[in-house]
């Protein structure tokens, strides 16, 4: 998308974004299809998340959360798939840092992986953030690591964030009653109020020139 | 409650059997267990069906064989209709996925496991998944291997990994696989004189 924004840092958050059927089975929450990897050409496993860089307030985390599910909606209805009982529904988002992705090379018991990272890969979304783990070269249980990786992301994620996005307010019970606790705790802002206020000046500034200059 | 002590004396290798008659006398319980378990507690009340009691991983609820092979039954339904997918579509896994989790789902059912969860990552494997706050277990299962892991939300406790080959003999393997999870060795009760349905199709899917 012509812009490279730079590396983005260990300390920064990224939010994963829970929607209704996926990352449920039934009517239930499960943390398991929440962290969901696909499978990539080069030897690696890939999931979508947001950056907070460009999601600086809950208000922009949860606007992208209803975007997504509302897309994949009307996706389907384009294509004449669409049934109202898999209609997605954003139920709210966990949080986990980039360093917490990086770390999982060199964690104990997860020797098969060689490189982990964040990547800011703009995807129709200016936060979207590419997770890459790859994998060593002669790995002999592929599937197992992943459900490895999979309980890691899950062990560092906090939250929820949850939210009822304004067409789902007739949807009761909302599905986002069973969401779990993360188990790295709740979100907490540590940021100051002038350091919120910046984050959002800079967020806006990029978010001006991207959609001007670079959206397609 | 009753502490049931295992008898070293009778030990074959690593299992042994204890034999003991409850207070009203209606049921007499074989336990197998490892050459060091000791203290699995039971409530020695009499019970009218065929219970078996199942060593779930904070409690010692009982259930009937029959709910039992009921909820194992729906899972085994399940993996039909993921393996009746077609072909990208979400949830699809491959033929030889299913057969190698429909043995395993009916080793577990033997072992009295509760029934666990399941998830894919895509068409080669299956995921069983009994996890809860503090503790999970994972079982991977592909069309020729199956691993499992056991974890905290503060780290990874243990891995195990076995080709489909070794599950000419799984006993060893399960029992590995609980006492892994509950850190410590495990027994298996079942009734007195009941037999295990034998045919894997039958009872699961």
């Amino acid at each position: 998308m012509g812009i490279n924004w730079g590396p983005i840092p260990n300390a920064d958050n990224l939010y994963r974004h829970s929607v209704s059927p996926p990352s449920f089975t039934g009517k239930k929450f499960r943390h398991a299809k929440f962290w969901k990897l696909f499978d990539c050409a080069d030897n690696s496993v890939v999931a979508s998340v947001a950056w907070e860089r460009y999601v600086p307030t809950t208000a922009l985390v949860h606007k992208y959360g209803c975007r997504l599910a509302s897309e994949r909606n009307a996706k389907k209805r384009d294509a004449g798939t669409f049934v109202e009982k898999d209609r997605q529904i954003y139920c709210g988002a966990y949080r986990l840092t980039a360093h917490a992705v990086r770390q999982l090379v060199g964690t104990e018991g997860l020797e098969e992986v060689s490189h982990a990272d964040v990547v800011h890969d703009i995807e129709n979304e200016i936060s979207h953030v590419s997770l890459k783990v790859f994998f060593n070269s002669g790995i002999t249980d592929r599937e197992g690591t992943k459900t490895v990786i999979m309980d890691r992301l899950w062990s560092a994620s906090s939250g929820p964030l949850i939210h009822i996005c304004s067409g789902d307010q007739e949807t009761v019970p909302h599905p986002n009653t069973t969401l779990e606790d993360g188990p790295a705790g709740v979100c907490c802002d540590t940021r100051s109020c002038l350091g919120r206020i910046l984050d959002l000046v800079r967020f806006q500034i990029h978010n001006w020139i991207w959609e001007k200059f670079y959206r397609e | 409650m009753a502490v049931i002590v295992h008898d070293s004396d009778n030990a074959s290798g690593s299992m042994a059997d204890v034999s003991i008659a409850n207070s009203a006398g209606n049921f007499h319980y074989v336990i197998k267990g490892t050459s060091s378990a000791v203290g699995q507690v039971i409530d020695a009340e009499p019970m009218s069906d065929n219970f078996v009691l199942t060593t779930t991983f904070s409690s010692l609820p009982i259930i009937s064989r029959s709910e039992l092979a009921q909820e194992y039954k729906e899972l085994g339904a399940a993996l039909a209709e993921m393996t009746a997918l077609d072909e990208g579509e979400e949830l699809q896994i491959e033929r030889p996925v299913f057969e190698a989790a429909s043995s395993i789902a009916f080793e577990l059912m033997k072992r009295s496991f509760p029934p666990p969860e399941v998830f894919t990552h895509g068409p080669k494997s299956v995921v069983f998944d009994w996890s809860n706050a503090r503790n999970n277990l994972y079982l991977t299962i592909s069309a020729d291997k199956m691993s499992a892991l056991i974890s905290t939300p503060e780290r990874i406790k243990r891995r195990m990994e076995y080709s489909l080959k070794e599950f000419l003999n799984p006993s060893g393997i399960f029992l590995a696989i609980r006492a892994a999870y509950a850190e410590q060795p495990v027994a298996l009760i079942e009734k007195a004189g009941s037999s295990p349905t034998e045919e894997p199709s039958a009872a699961v899917g």
